[in-house]
Parts: C-alpha cells; sequence; structure tokens
C-alpha cells in the first residue's frame, strides 16, 4: 500500500469493508509523487506529437509508438542547452528521451498531472545528425574557422586546379564540363576519394594537404552528388572542416544540391551548389570572351593612342589659326562696337534736343507766367504814379499859375510898353536894338524913338550937342 | 584601383592585376585629361599588359591536362626532383 508504505503509519480502520482509509487525498497525491519519482530514470524512444515549445518554463510533448503514449515535459533551460536548431523538435520527430517519471499533485484549484519529466533529449536518426551538424556549425563558427579561407587571395584565372571527388561519378563530368564550357582548358589533378563512408573524411582530408603541399593547384575543387545528411556526413566532419578551414589554399565546396548544406560548406572560400557552379567559381572568367575582350581592348588603346596624336596635331593646326582668327573676331567686334556707338550718339542727341527743347518751353511758359504777373504789377504801379503825377501837375499848375499871375503883374509893371505910356521913350538903333546910352545914341547918329503910340526918327544934332 | 597617373615599372604579376591595369589606363585615356606624354606611356603599358593578360589566356588553352594526384605523389616519392620540377612547370 502506497500511503503506508511511504509514511509508514499503521492504516486506519477501514470505512468501506476490504478497502484500507479513507485517507485524505492531499497526502495520498503526495506520496504516489514521491513514490512515481523513485523510479528508476531511463531513456525511452518514439515519435514526437503535440510538440508545445511556447515560452514557458516547461517545453511539452507527448511520446508515442504504436502500443502506447506518455505526455512528456522537459524544463526550457534544460531544451535551450540541447542547441537544437529551429524547428528541429516538431511533431513526427523521432526522439530519445531521457528522464523519469513525475507526478504534479494538483491542489483545491490546480488539476493533477503524471508526465515524464526529460532531461536530455536526443534527436534520433537524421535529426540526431542536423542537431550535431548544428552544434559543430556553432562552434567552428565560434572558433573563427569561416574566415580564413574567404580572406584567401584567388586567381580569376588559375592554370592547376585540384579536385577531391569520388572516381567516375557524375559531379566530375560536370565539373569538366563546366570547365570546358569557360573555355578553360589548363591542368587538372585529380584526387579520387571515398566520398560517403566511414573511410571518407580521413581520405579527403589527406587529398587536400597533399593538393596543396605537393600539386602546386591555385585553387581545390571538392565535390560530390547529392544525398541524405547522413550520406553527405564525411563533409561534416569536424577534422577535415578544421583542416580545410586553415588550408593556404582556396577550396571551392560543391556538394549536394542546393538544398543541402554540410559543414564544409561554411569553411571553404566559396561554396557551390552545383559541379558547374564549381567550375565558374574556380576560374573566375569567362576565357573565350576574356579574349575577345582583350582583342577589343588591344584595338581600343590602339585607337585611342591613335586619336591623341591626331586630335593634339588637329589642335595644333587650329592653334596656328588661331591668332588671325582672332584679329578677324576683335576687328568684327570693334566694327560692331562702332555701329552701336554711332546709333546710340544719334539716339543721345535728338533726345537732348528733345529734352533742352522741353526745357526751354518750360522755363518760357515760366518766364511768360512770370512777365504776366510782372507787366499786372507794374502796370498797378504806373497807374498809381500816373495819379500821383497828375495830381503832382495840377499842384504845380496851380502853383504856376499863381507865379504866373505873380510874374505877369511884376512883368506888366516893368513893361517898357507900360513905361511908354507913361510918358518915357526907347530910342531904337536901326536894327530895332534899344540905345540904353548917350554913347550909343552918339555913335548911332540916327534912330529912333518908341513911344507909346509908334516910332518917330530922331537924329542928334551935333550942334546942338554940348561941348 | 591603381592611379593611371602613376607609372607602373614593373609589368602586371597575374591576369587580374594586367585586365585592371588595362582598364584603369583605357578609362584614364577615355577621360582625355591625359597629356600627349603620359597618353604614350600609358599605351606603352597597356601593350604590356595586354601581352601578360593574353600570355594567361594562352597558358590556359594549351588543351585540358589530366593529372592524378596519386601518380604524382609516387613519382615525389621515387624522385623528389621530377615531381617538384613538374609542379613548377606548370605555374
Amino acid at each position: 500500500m502506497i500511503y503506508e508504505s511511504t509514511v509508514g503509519v499503521p492504516d486506519p480502520p477501514s470505512a468501506l469493508p476490504g478497502y484500507p482509509g479513507p485517507y485524505p487525498v492531499g497526502r495520498y497525491a503526495a506520496a504516489l509523487r514521491d513514490r512515481l519519482r523513485a523510479f528508476t530514470h531511463v531513456a525511452v524512444e518514439g515519435e514526437a506529437c503535440g510538440v508545445r515549445l511556447g515560452g514557458g518554463p516547461n517545453v511539452y510533448f507527448e511520446l508515442r509508438d504504436r502500443d502506447g503514449a506518455l505526455p512528456c515535459a522537459m524544463w526550457r533551460t534544460d531544451f535551450d542547452r540541447l542547441g537544437l536548431p529551429e524547428g528541429a523538435l516538431c511533431d513526427g520527430t523521432q526522439l530519445l528521451a531521457a528522464g523519469g517519471l513525475d507526478f504534479y499533485p494538483g491542489g483545491a484549484s490546480a488539476s493533477p498531472r503524471l508526465q515524464f519529466r526529460v532531461r536530455d533529449l536526443r534527436l534520433a536518426g537524421e535529426g540526431d545528425l542536423l542537431a550535431r551538424l548544428a552544434r559543430l556549425r556553432r562552434e567552428l563558427g565560434a572558433a573563427g574557422l569561416f574566415a580564413p579561407q574567404k580572406a584567401l587571395p584567388r586567381s580569376l584565372l588559375p592554370r592547376r586546379i585540384g579536385v577531391v571527388t569520388a572516381p567516375g561519378g557524375a559531379a566530375r563530368r560536370d565539373l569538366v564540363a563546366g570547365l570546358e564550357r569557360r573555355g578553360w582548358r589548363g591542368t587538372i589533378v585529380w584526387a579520387d576519394v571515398p566520398v560517403q563512408d566511414r573511410r571518407a573524411a580521413p581520405a579527403i582530408r589527406r587529398a587536400l594537404s597533399d593538393l596543396a603541399g605537393y600539386a602546386a593547384v591555385e585553387a581545390i575543387v571538392v565535390c560530390r552528388g547529392g544525398g541524405s545528411i547522413a550520406d553527405l556526413w564525411a563533409f561534416c566532419d569536424e577534422g577535415l572542416c578544421r583542416e580545410v578551414a586553415l588550408l593556404a589554399v582556396p577550396v571551392i565546396s560543391a556538394v549536394g544540391h542546393e538544398t543541402d548544406r554540410t559543414l564544409i560548406d561554411d569553411v571553404a572560400a566559396v561554396a557551390c551548389s552545383t559541379p558547374t557552379h564549381a567550375a565558374e567559381a574556380a576560374v573566375g572568367v569567362d576565357c573565350k570572351r576574356a579574349r575577345g575582350e582583350l582583342l577589343a581592348g588591344a584595338t581600343r588603346l590602339e585607337g585611342l593612342a591613335r586619336g591623341a596624336l591626331a586630335g593634339r596635331a588637329r589642335a595644333l593646326a587650329t592653334a596656328s589659326r588661331a591668332p588671325r582668327e582672332h584679329a578677324e573676331r576683335e576687328r568684327r567686334a570693334l566694327h560692331q562696337k562702332a555701329r552701336e556707338m554711332r546709333a546710340a550718339s544719334a539716339r543721345g542727341v535728338t533726345e537732348r534736343r528733345e529734352f533742352q527743347r522741353r526745357v526751354a518751353a518750360t522755363v518760357i511758359e515760366r518766364k511768360r507766367i512770370a512777365s504776366r504777373l510782372s507787366a499786372a504789377r507794374e502796370h498797378d504801379a504806373l497807374l498809381t504814379a500816373a495819379r500821383r503825377l497828375a495830381r503832382a501837375i495840377a499842384r504845380a499848375s496851380e502853383r504856376s499859375a499863381a507865379a504866373l499871375r505873380g510874374h505877369a503883374g511884376a512883368l506888366r509893371a516893368a513893361d517898357p510898353d507900360r513905361t511908354l505910356e507913361r510918358g518915357f521913350a526907347l530910342a531904337l538903333d536901326r536894327a530895332g536894338e534899344p540905345l540904353t546910352s548917350a554913347a550909343a545914341l552918339r555913335s548911332a547918329e540916327a534912330f529912333e524913338l518908341q513911344l507909346s503910340d509908334g516910332r518917330v526918327p530922331a537924329r542928334i544934332d551935333p550942334e546942338e550937342e554940348p561941348r | 584601383m591603381t592611379d593611371p597617373n602613376s607609372p607602373a615599372p614593373n609589368p602586371p604579376a597575374s591576369y587580374e592585376t594586367a585586365t585592371e591595369r588595362l582598364e584603369t589606363i583605357i578609362a584614364r585615356l577615355d577621360s582625355g585629361q591625359a597629356g600627349l606624354r603620359e597618353t604614350l606611356t600609358l599605351c606603352q603599358e597597356g601593350k604590356v599588359a595586354i601581352e601578360v593578360a593574353a600570355g594567361e589566356l594562352e597558358a590556359v588553352d594549351r588543351g585540358l591536362e589530366e593529372l592524378r594526384l596519386d601518380e604524382l605523389i609516387a613519382r615525389l616519392e621515387s624522385g623528389p626532383a621530377t615531381a617538384l620540377a613538374e609542379g613548377r612547370d606548370a605555374r
């Protein structure tokens, strides 16, 4: 009885005849878990089914075969440690799972679960090989062995190529055909090796070493036709791949078909999908085309050389004509400038004339307006002056009339006629001029006496003249 | 890429260097920037490069020769000088 043997307490009195118990179920379940865990750990084999990788702490799947099934759980940390390639564990994968039984007793709100707790896992058959390949690839990559071959210089046109392959295989024919298509007819050093069984990897290693060391090849092609990963396993051999990685001659791999990728593909300088591609990788140029291109290059070079000379000769001839042409150009330019200048000066004169005319018209107009204003002002001034003059004249006339009247009075008083009227006589010479002295009368002898009512001739009688 | 202006005193050592130099020379001449003296020098150098490249092409046009590695090694073991000489001739 599980409970008794585990806990070591006597069975309680039975409630049901023939059955010990009742026991608390949780204690019974815990005792069951302990008993199951004590089962011997084993490896079981079967097909994976219902794989749930998820994101939780466990990876779940079932292992099945024709006769039964087992629910399995594996801690994610254990699963990740395997380093399986992505998708390696999927429904249908044949597995070897190592571990032991476990029982989760559940609880008030959790269901119990029986499972096989997997501690280690191997993919059986091809799956196992792929897993090993993935692990090897990681190790070699981490060791930096993918780079050295790719850093090697590769000749575009090797004269001697080593080929490691199976004797009489189709890969061999394809490679030769590929090289011939390239127009390459150099030297091939064949290294015939087994390419499939356990002798293959050591034989390939030796061949590579000999080709690189003795045969003075410039590139080595390793090729084999397609097959399963197990068939191609020799090309995933760790020792072989490490040897290839450190070889001083570039290795071109063409193993299997396009879908296959063996470890040698990773370490080689170039990985090709087919032997034909390997031929193209080994001989970087299409020799037939290269010959044609070289001929074209030679022709081009000659043409360029001739062209350069002819071009310079033409340049020299042009240069010799240059001064005359330059002078002619200058002369034409000068004429053109002169014409332009004439036209411009004619335009200038007309414009200036017009401008002056406009200026004169403006000035005249301004003067006309100014003179009109001035004339008006002058007219007014004149008018004023005339008035003042008229007044002045009037005043002057008045004054003159008064003076005249005074003078007329004075004159009338002094008038000889008035004196004559008063009885005086005026002696006049024959010319009518007054004789105002006695001497003048004596010298005149004859004279006239002007009286108020007329003239009387007179003469001095010398006898009566007092002596 | 080699500077087209720099003189190349030695002939190219391989087909690749020869063709690369030839392309550089033709590009330089095509550009029309090379002077007369440089043009003549480049043409001369180009001819040498063509000869080298043609020689390399000729070397892989003498007819496919097929050797067997085990025979080569057997010869090496019997007379190292013979095999080594053969290896050197092939280069």
